[in-house]
């Protein structure tokens, strides 16, 4: 994979709503292609925000976001959401058509591309997400959630983007379904080489997932690092409103007896348990 | 203490499926009761709850077998209104139960609906915009609001109403994980001061646990297990197999077990898993 350690630059970014709330103050970040992120934080603490300049929604108030070379601000949406998708928390908040493939097709069509194109990309888009073939022409809304957020994904895969920000993927579904989710993506990270931004509040999806993790608070980035680095840090993520998994606090409550407080999951922990008893 | 809600027997099928959505359910209630319902989405959860408040039958349309008596008297026979005084739901999508055009309203909205006085209402409005931290949020619209505010005002909503019953699906889903402690904390101070009797269906354990005094666990419309908190997750290989997924706490004193390393209770706080460590560790050496 080609390393590209600034596809996304964010420098000095500020974000404030049209009503003077401040949503984002002096973010900034580096982002490269192929990174697992995991963007956490407290209910309006900016992460969504934050999403939505990076796909050019929304303009930066102050400072700078370049993508792909290309700066948000003198950028069209169009050419912003070729290399930035984001998936709505919601996926009825995004789905409108009255069928999968019109769904789908909607955002080729709007970029502009050729019949031919968008077809393409539409039956490619179908076939990564596994969406089968009975429900293309079915209502989106006849769909479970879990296959209705599978649509969400295709439409903005569709548009071939580098960067994928799906918003609290797991919401709402049951353990085995957002493992199903969460391996769909870990396999668009490692095998299409996307990079993959998830927002959510589930911490053991965080620590089996995310490769990095940032964490927002009151319009501000507070951590950014590698997971078990962010959550051995409770006491910043105290601050944040966030605690890390429950094995992690397990982990860092016998730290003294040789656990390591950066543990993630079960299987580490275990793996610990036999080195210290052995 | 006495039985809130008896159901015996009972199934629903909807009118439009094949196999009904719940099946042969027995299951008993006591006053002041915190309950935690878990299972695979499409299990029988909501339906089940939809049946404890009339909403099935009153509202759907299926065929029903056995019986279901909240308070000593069957729903079917309740007047139109008169059980959900007494039963409150939140639902899963708080979109659902909004109707009014400020957050405010909303919350009014259900107390005037009962022909509660002016002050009585203010009083009630003030202790759940205190309890759920709503002040900020009154003149806002519901729909501008964020998904996590959105569950606070559902919740507050219900509250208002001081029913006898709560019953909660999965009401945290949207939450920070400092959020979701928030609103386990309301439910643990009506439990404690008002004697409700709550009953939440959850997909995340880790708040439901400490306060749930007894658990419920639904598989393909069938209730498989019901227990007090402790036992029932001591029945972890089961829940495994009926698609549960216990906290990884539980988790990790399970596969410990099934390698012949630990065979005592699986602990269900970190307090608890951290001191049995410690004694494991210090022997072991």
């Amino acid at each position: 994979m080609e390393e590209n350690i600034n596809y996304i630059q964010v420098t000095n970014l500020d974000y404030e709503y049209p009503d003077g709330t401040q949503a984002l103050k002096g973010i900034n970040l580096e982002i490269g292609k192929g990174e697992f992120i995991a963007l956490i934080g407290q209910n309006g603490s900016g992460k969504t925000t934050l999403s939505k300049c990076l796909n050019g929604l929304y303009k930066p108030t102050r400072g700078d976001i370049i993508v792909d070379g290309l700066n948000s601000k003198k950028s069209s949406i169009v050419q912003m959401v070729r290399r930035v998708g984001y998936v709505f928390q919601n996926p009825d908040h995004q789905l409108f058509n009255s069928n999968c493939w019109d769904e789908i097709a909607y955002g080729p069509h709007n970029i502009e591309l050729t019949e031919p194109e968008v077809v393409e990309r539409v039956e490619e888009a179908l076939k990564v997400v596994g969406l089968p073939k009975i429900y293309h022409k079915e209502h989106p809304f006849f769909l479970s959630k879990g296959l209705r957020q599978r649509v969400a994904i295709a439409s903005i895969l569709a548009l071939r983007p580098q960067v994928i920000i799906v918003d609290e993927p797991t919401t709402g579904q049951d353990m085995k379904q957002s493992l199903e989710i969460m391996d769909f993506l870990k396999a668009l990270n490692e095998e299409l080489g996307h990079t993959i931004i998830i927002i959510t509040h589930d911490m053991p999806i965080v620590a089996k997932y995310a490769k990095r993790v940032i964490a927002m608070g009151q319009a501000r980035v507070v951590a950014d690092g590698a997971t078990r680095e962010v959550f051995a840090q409770s006491e910043v993520l105290k601050e944040t409103f966030l605690a890390p998994p429950q094995i992690t606090q397990l982990a860092q409550s016998v730290a003294d007896l040789g656990f390591d407080p950066g543990t993630l999951t079960v299987e580490e922990i275990i793996n610990q348990f036999n080195s210290l008893t052995n | 203490m006495s039985e809130v809600i008896k159901i015996t027997d009972y199934s629903w099928k909807y009118i439009n499926t094949k196999t009904p959505a719940v099946e042969s359910i027995n299951l008993t209630v006591e006053e002041g009761a915190f309950i935690g319902i878990i299972g695979p989405n499409g299990s029988g959860k909501t339906t089940l709850a939809y049946s404890m408040d009339g909403l099935i039958p009153g509202q759907y349309n299926g065929i029903k077998k056995g019986t279901v008596e909240v308070f000593g008297k069957e729903v079917e026979e309740y007047d139109r209104g008169e059980l959900q005084k007494l039963v409150g739901v939140v639902f899963s999508d708080p979109e659902a139960q909004f109707t009014a055009m400020t957050v405010e309203d909303e919350l009014v909205f259900g107390m005037e609906n009962i022909g509660l006085s002016v002050p009585e209402i203010q009083e009630r409005l003030d202790w759940v915009t205190e309890l759920t931290d709503l002040k900020n949020l009154l003149e806002k619209p519901p729909y501008e609001i964020s998904g996590g505010q959105k569950q606070r005002v559902a919740l507050a909503a219900v509250l208002a109403m001081m029913p006898k019953i709560l019953i909660l699906d999965e009401p945290t889903s949207m939450l920070d994980p400092i959020s979701r402690m928030r609103i386990f904390d309301v439910l643990a101070k009506l439990k404690k001061e008002k004697n409700s009797t709550i009953i939440v269906i959850e997909h995340s354990l880790e708040n439901l646990i400490p306060l749930a005094d007894r658990m419920v666990m639904m598989s393909d419309g069938e209730l498989v297990l019901e227990d007090e908190t402790q036992a029932f997750f001591q029945k972890t290989g089961f829940l495994f197999e009926k698609g549960a997924f216990p906290p990884g706490l539980i988790q990790f004193f399970y596969e410990l077990n099934q390698r012949n390393l630990y065979n005592g209770d699986y602990p269900l706080t970190v307090a608890e898993a951290s001191l049995k460590l410690n004694e494991m560790i210090k022997k072991g050496k």
